[in-house]
């Protein structure tokens, strides 16, 4: 297995800057994500490591030797594909056995390999078929297998993921987290879907617009995000953004009066900000509470929208001077909610983040768990 | 539409298909007639449209007599030689086109079917000193070089390769294949049945080239089928069931190897044209 290092990678499709000044390390059998929205350049910097997309400047070092000039067959890399890439007209057995073919690999030395991965793949059962006789998921695993009979440096995924049903998707993340576990490989996965980010990624990439909005663990991306884009984009409901201004600080809380009126405390240091300057008060739909008639404070809404989800209730709520609704994530039993009431909204200073006018993340003050 | 009428458009339509087919036979169905009737019958002034005696000896004065084998064995190989040589350079051309990125490639493509709009009538001149030049009138290579251009296979092949998706190829580069190894392993076993119907027409075309090996031909043991028959006809002179027993032999080949392939053609303008069929 290898690390994997990115500096200064730069792209740009006629003109237009695709990725701009990636500078990455992936220690040698970690398992890192690169997530963000879509055009973001996630795709194309993953295919840049794979040699199929010539580097615009920077340089991409393997296993420590830079590879800016090597042949994707020759970089130790294997890339599982979006669409699986299966040859349609080979069996599972020819498909995977391919590349070492190519390689000059003796016969017997090959189907042994690909014996060996169908065993750990579970589709031994399945050498003989062609690829239309395979099922969405099993069309994965044999791409999957076609990756692994190689023994390569680091493994590539783009979206492999994003063909198969909700279900499938499910229990193939738990097959790769697995796989990871097994083979102890470094494996670059590329996604859009934070879920498999979060679940699957020791390390997850932020990208958005061709940067790296930030890196690090899912943790450390979800409880301290760096900046609104990041908070905005990791986890489902989204995070909740309401504008304000800073009313004052005090030690670690900041005193935010919102656009509404109402004014709350985030415990967070605001030591940078300009007194009365424009801020946004975030905070997650899972820290936000519907507090009951006795309890004072809170930020006054009114109930628009209620989503039952089986064991939790999604209550969306329009606030005076919140443009977009609040949304509260709440357990079923919790309590009953209809459109049109009047409540008011609660949450824990230390759950609270505030972000500058920029959109950069205020250091939050650490809570105890 | 109600059911009457839409039976009488299907009674119409279907009047219609046999008239076509059988003006489309009818020809065919004469030279056969005529090349199994003895040759007084066929200058009789009484008309009939089967032969009041059969005979096949039409067809044993052709093979006798002439030189019809060896123009059988030309045409064959003349046929076979330029559907491999045009299949060959028409797929290594249409998947430079279609999958390589280099500069010039969109000019020199262009060019490539600008030479589509040249009649071969046209070149024939400049090709017969060509050949002249090389030392190659009455030759195999003289009468295959000319006829392996093809800018239209070119053309074919490319849009089906273009279809492709890009992700076989990016995988076979991934696994180690260069561009040749692409080609042959990845994009021609998808391309089967485009590649048997362009196959199968390109022989077609060659087996029944008159014009090109008229020109480049005067031995009579280096004529093709088409050619030869010319000659049948002078050195018969009206010999009406011979000529047409020689035209029949001439093209019975080709029509055998249709009746063989036709599934693989059919499959293969389906597969063109994007239908299921």
């Amino acid at each position: 297995m290898a690390s994997v290092r990115l500096t200064g990678i730069t792209k740009q499709y006629e003109g237009n800057p695709v990725l701009k000044g990636i500078d990455l390390d992936i220690a040698d059998g970690e398992f890192v994500v690169l997530v963000g929205p879509s055009g973001c350049g996630k795709s194309t910097l993953l295919r840049i490591v794979a040699g199929l997309e010539d580097v615009g400047a920077g340089t991409v070092e393997i296993g420590g030797a830079v590879c800016n000039e090597v042949e994707p067959a020759k970089r130790g890399i294997a890339m599982v594909f979006q669409s699986y890439a299966l040859y349609p007209h080979m069996t599972v057995a020819e498909n995977m056995g391919f590349a070492l073919k190519l390689a000059g690999v003796p016969r017997a030395e090959i189907e042994e390999r690909v014996a060996r991965a169908a065993e750990i793949l579970q589709i031994g059962h399945l050498l003989a078929r062609r690829p239309k006789a395979l099922s969405g998921g099993q069309r994965q695993r044999v791409a999957i297998g076609r990756a692994i009979v190689r023994k390569p440096e680091v493994f590539l995924f783009d979206e492999p993921l994003s063909n198969l049903d909700a279900a499938l998707r499910g229990q193939t993340r738990v097959e790769l987290a697995r796989l990871h576990a097994d083979l102890k490989a470094t494996m670059i996965y590329v996604t859009h879907d934070q879920v498999e980010a979060m679940t699957l990624g020791q390390k997850i990439v932020v990208l958005n617009g061709g940067i790296v909005e930030q890196v690090g663990t899912p943790i450390e991306l979800y409880e301290r995000p760096a900046n609104m884009f990041v908070a905005g984009f990791l986890g489902s409901p989204r995070m909740n953004f309401l504008p304000g201004a800073l009313a004052g600080e005090q030690d670690v809380v900041a005193h935010v009066r919102l656009s509404g009126g109402t004014q709350v405390d985030v415990a967070a240091d605001a030591s940078s900000a300009a007194p009365g300057g424009a801020v946004t008060l975030g905070v997650r739909p899972e820290h936000l509470r519907v507090l009951a008639d006795g309890e004072g404070g809170g930020i006054p809404a009114t109930i628009a929208l209620v989503e039952y989800l089986g064991d939790s209730v999604i209550v969306h709520a329009q606030a005076n001077g919140v443009p977009e609704m609040i949304a509260v994530k709440c357990r079923a039993d919790d309590g009953a909610w209809h459109a049109g009431a009047r409540v008011r909204l609660g949450f824990d200073p230390g759950h609270g983040h505030l972000f500058d006018a920029d959109g950069a993340a205020l250091p939050r003050v650490p809570q105890a768990r | 539409m109600n059911k009457r009428a839409s039976l009488g458009w299907t009674v119409i339509g279907a009047l219609a298909a046999l008239l076509l087919a059988a003006m489309w036979v009818a020809p065919l169905l004469w030279a056969m007639s005529t090349a199994l009737r003895p040759e007084h019958e066929t200058v009789s002034a009484v008309f009939h449209w089967l032969p009041q005696e059969w005979t096949l000896d039409a067809f044993a004065k052709v093979l006798a007599a002439g030189n019809v084998g060896r123009w059988l064995f030309n045409s064959a190989l003349v046929a076979l030689l330029v559907t491999v040589v045009t299949m060959a350079l028409s797929l290594m051309a249409a998947f430079a086109f279609s999958q390589l990125r280099f500069r010039g490639r969109t000019l020199v493509f262009a060019l490539t079917m600008l030479a589509f709009l040249v009649p071969f009538e046209a070149l024939l001149v400049p090709l017969f000193r060509m050949m002249n030049q090389l030392g190659l009138i009455n030759s195999y290579a003289g009468i295959v070089l000319p006829q392996v251009v093809a800018p239209v296979v070119i053309y074919v092949f490319k849009q089906f390769f273009d279809a492709i998706p890009a992700d076989f190829r990016e995988a076979a580069v991934m696994d180690g294949a260069g561009p040749l190894r692409i080609l042959w392993s990845v994009y021609l076993p998808v391309s089967g049945n485009i590649v048997w119907a362009m196959a199968i027409v390109t022989f077609i075309g060659a087996w029944n080239n008159f014009l090109w090996p008229f020109i480049i031909v005067t031995s009579n043991d280096m004529m093709t089928i088409p050619l030869g028959l010319t000659q049948t006809y002078d050195a018969f002179g009206v010999r009406y069931a011979q000529l047409m027993a020689a035209a029949l032999l001439g093209a019975l080949p080709v029509a055998l190897a249709y009746v063989v392939f036709q599934r693989r053609v059919t499959h293969g303008f389906l597969a063109a044209t994007g239908l299921k069929g």
